[in-house]
């Protein structure tokens, strides 16, 4: 029997994040090293404010499970055990705009370079086509199975 | 303030101290139940980035005496993962990087840098 490795798939079956703290809900586009995830925040959501707003610091998490969920998709079309995985830099991430819960923020994510178990990755987050965030992180793979994918 | 926010006010220490070099310092300590260990990971809960960029976004804010958030990450480095219980000694300085005002963290726990970020922070209500 082949496994189902059809998009969109739930987030979950790809990370070892969970609930409060899973952010990222389902990958929704892959192609080798870059992929499009999708996420939308509750009003109960840790990171949403009284009135809905988001902490901007939830964007860049989102750019960080959105690399895992990449990473642990390819690692598993590839029928590779996924790999744990951390972040360890980011580089001039820019918050532009506002996110608010209920809302269905879009993070596309690019490998744009492999060097000795560290990716560097470029980023964006959209909310209704703007921009919200941008910039570059660098997340470090290990060689020790996750049973999920990278650490943010 | 949402749930995080409030959980890092929780896990602050009472003393707050300016040293010679501008570094302004706190202590924070998050406990096993802190809502950010949640799911973070199951079974081996470490403290997420994100919290600690929060932690210097709150702590910044604290002492200017007016909220603050994030405008951008200039640089970050994440060294070595953080767990719960761990006393985390905070530092941030004002300085100054390319004509913009930037936070300058580090984050120690027993001694080491467990993480580093230049911040640039704003005004809560500020577009810039």
């Amino acid at each position: 029997m082949t496994a189902d490795h059809s998009l969109p798939m739930a987030a979950e079956r790809l990370i070892p994040h969970r609930p409060p703290m899973r952010l990222v809900e389902r990958l929704i586009a892959f192609e080798d090293g870059a992929g499009q995830t999708e996420a939308c925040f509750a009003e109960n959501s840790l990171l949403a404010d009284d009135d809905g707003a988001l902490d901007p610091v939830a964007l860049i998490e989102l750019i960080a499970q959105s690399y895992a969920t990449v990473k642990g998709y390819d690692d598993l079309v590839n029928g590779r055990p996924v790999m744990e995985g951390f972040l360890v830099g980011i580089r001039k991430l820019r918050i532009t705009g506002k996110a608010f819960a209920n809302e269905r923020l879009l993070t596309t994510v690019k490998t744009v370079g492999t060097f000795e178990g560290f990716a560097v990755v470029e980023a964006i987050v959209t909310r209704g086509g703007e921009t919200i965030a941008a910039g570059s992180m660098k997340l470090w793979i290990t060689e020790k199975p996750a049973g999920g994918g990278s650490r943010g | 303030m949402n749930a995080l926010a409030l959980g890092i006010l929780a896990a602050a220490g009472d003393s707050v101290s300016v040293d010679d070099g501008g570094f302004v310092s706190r202590p924070y300590c998050f406990a096993p139940g802190f809502a950010g260990f949640d799911g973070h990971f199951p079974g081996a809960p470490i403290l997420p980035a994100v919290v600690q960029i929060q932690t210097v976004v709150a702590m910044a804010g604290g002492h200017a005496g007016v909220p603050l958030r994030l405008s951008s990450v200039e640089s970050a480095k994440f060294l070595s993962p953080i767990r719960p219980d761990e006393a985390i000694l905070v530092r941030f300085r004002i300085c100054e990087v390319g004509g913009k005002p930037m936070h300058d963290a580090i984050l120690t726990v027993a001694g080491k840098t467990a993480s580093s970020f230049l911040l640039h922070l704003v005004p809560e209500e500020s577009t810039s």
